[in-house]
């Protein structure tokens, strides 16, 4: 199959995902119900006479804006984990294990428990400071990689962002605890959801995820050098050292953003760029828009999952993405090898 | 050609090299030999701007540790020891990255008919021609070396540097990679460093031999007048009688 038939193939998944997410719930909204309710929202068209009068505010102002926040978030944690696993040349590598989401939850923590309020940030508080947490940490990882080790290898970028992320799970842990009455606030926002969301958010990581895609495009053939090696990378005339932390800061503040909306919703980072280098090959300049097609397909179905397993309630999205992630990635990984 | 200058280079302030001269000149193939540990690799990398050096490093005239990391790919490229290859690029896309330092940065670069033709020349050089639809993390080792091998040739440089580029192939392979290397610097009348752990792998391939030994030149001459009997107290045996005594039990 050539690039652009799958390309297409993927785009169709993601619509159809997108309607599915937004149609099934508490009540089932068809396909055609909801272009009539975007079309009459854009166009002033006419709606269907048969449509319940709640229909539209509820697909306008709950079911839409949930469904792209999951979706952006997809891309944005699919195309986060390519670019590390390109950069560090490990296929196990993820955004996370630079010590974002651990900051991210830290800063969360912080204003949870100590119930910080801001004037005029209101809801973009606790997503504002976990964004800066999430930033300060990963700039802190690569500050202190870059004063040990010159070269700033991948190795000790590994380890300090370990050590990091470790410590930050720590002071957290012990904020959860010193705080009962907190606890459960900040486990429900570490397993993270996408419920309670606002258009604006879905603005701020649609704006996120369109500046991180064309910033990873614009260093495709870099990302596919670096693939191969740290010296040859080098040899082969990338100015290796600069680049690279100028790309971790993009992925901080890309997967950053979206973990700070959502909490830490694990596994897609990781498996996305596995599965779609699987169908795409691993030429960023396809793998990175596929990537991020295939996480938020992923992330909308997961989150259709969570929210109509069980009946009335909520599963936590991140044990979503592991549960349907780990056998999914396994059955691709291992009938691939198997085509050998 | 290439003109080293009383080159020293170390890690971190200790220093490794100390007051390195040589030149090799076009079609000249210069191998290092010496001891684990005397700063052959180092000497490399050095020379690949992998590490920051004193003293002079002239190509052709101009000075090549002034040049930025894109410019000096152009002119100067490494093949490393084998390193396997982890994500799934074909052999035509492994080797056409060898022409990222001639094409323009940016969003909507395209392959130029001149990186093409230059892909394909050293796909075929290196007879890897017939493997350009397979998978890189597919192939064994000694095909893989074939292909960085191929990926070097396309990146057009004017000298290339060989870090032992044939530990872990067999025999055969070794001696293909040799003599595509030897074809290229013919055909291109450039040169190429190498540091080869084989001493006969060394001798077959050098014109010029460069023994380094604690980080000085021990010495430095044509094949013809090396004096062999330096290696011995060099890695303190009898290598020359080692070898004769191997080959003699082949005949």
């Amino acid at each position: 199959m050539k690039y652009y038939t799958k390309m297409i193939l993927l785009l169709f998944a993601a619509l159809a995902a997108l309607l599915l997410g937004i149609g099934i719930g508490s009540v089932y909204v068809s396909p055609a119900d909801i272009l009539a309710i975007i079309s009459n929202y854009f166009f002033e068209t006419p709606l269907p006479e048969t449509l319940p009068v709640s229909y539209p505010a509820m697909v306008l102002n709950m079911r839409l804006p949930r469904v792209f926040l999951a979706f952006l978030t997809g891309a944005a944690l699919a195309m986060g984990g390519t670019v590390t696993q390109s950069i560090l040349q490990n296929p196990l590598a993820s955004p996370f294990g630079l010590g974002i989401s651990a900051g991210a939850g830290l800063g969360a923590a912080i204003v949870i428990t100590f119930g910080l309020t801001a004037a005029g940030l209101g809801a973009f508080l606790l997503p504002g400071v976990s964004l800066s947490f999430a930033l300060a940490t990963v700039f802190l990882v690569v500050f202190i990689s870059s004063r040990l080790d010159k070269g700033v290898s991948n190795v000790t970028i590994i380890l300090v962002g370990t050590v990091f992320s470790l410590f930050c799970n720590a002071v957290m842990n012990l904020l959860a605890t010193s705080a009962p009455a907190y606890t459960a606030r900040i486990q429900l926002w570490l397993s993270g959801s996408f419920s309670m969301k606002e258009w604006n958010a879905v603005w701020i990581l649609a704006l996120a995820s369109i500046l991180g895609l064309v910033f990873f495009l614009f260093y495709s053939r870099e990302l596919d050098v670096m693939t191969f090696g740290e010296e040859s990378a080098q040899a082969m005339g990338v100015d290796l050292v600069k680049l690279k932390r100028i790309l971790l800061a993009a992925i901080a503040v890309l997967t950053g953003a979206a973990v700070a909306f959502v909490g830490i919703i694990g596994f897609v980072d990781l498996i996305a760029p596995h599965i779609v280098r699987r169908w795409f090959g691993a030429s960023h300049k396809k793998v990175l828009p596929a990537s991020a097609l295939f996480g938020g397909t992923f992330l909308v179905l997961c989150d259709l999952a969570a929210r109509t397993l069980l009946p009335a309630r909520e599963i936590p999205i991140g044990s979503i993405t592991a549960l349907l992630g780990a056998p999914f990635f396994l059955y691709i990984f291992f009938a691939g090898r198997k085509n050998q | 050609m290439l003109r080293i200058e009383h080159l020293s280079c170390g890690y971190g302030g200790t220093p490794i090299l100390q007051d390195i001269s040589f030149h090799v000149k076009e079609g000249e193939k210069l191998c290092i030999l010496g001891p684990n540990g005397c700063g052959k690799t180092t000497l490399l990398r050095a020379l690949a701007g992998l590490l920051p050096s004193g003293g002079k490093i002239e190509l052709t005239g101009s000075d090549l540790s002034a040049l930025p990391v894109r410019k000096r790919a152009q002119k100067v490229a490494l093949m490393s020891q084998f390193s396997p290859a982890a994500f799934d690029y074909t052999v035509y896309e492994t080797v056409m990255l060898g022409r990222y330092a001639h094409q323009a940065k940016g969003l909507l670069t395209n392959e130029s008919p001149a990186d093409r033709q230059a892909v394909e020349d050293s796909l075929r050089l290196t007879g890897t021609w017939d493997l350009r639809e397979h998978l890189v993390t597919r192939l064994s080792g000694g095909q893989l070396q074939r292909v960085f091998l191929a990926r070097t040739f396309a990146q057009e440089p004017q000298i290339i540097l060989l870090d032992e580029p044939t530990n872990h192939l067999d025999l055969r392979y070794q001696v293909e990679l040799i003599e595509s290397l030897k074809t290229w610097s013919a055909l291109q009348g450039r040169c190429v460093v190498g540091v080869f752990h084989d001493m006969n792998l060394a001798l077959s391939f050098a014109d010029t031999i460069l023994l380094l030994n604690q980080g000085q030149i021990q010495s430095y001459s044509k094949l013809e007048d090396f004096d062999l009997s330096l290696l011995d107290s060099l890695y303190n045996m009898d290598v020359r009688g080692h070898m004769i005594s191997s080959l003699q039990r082949w005949i």
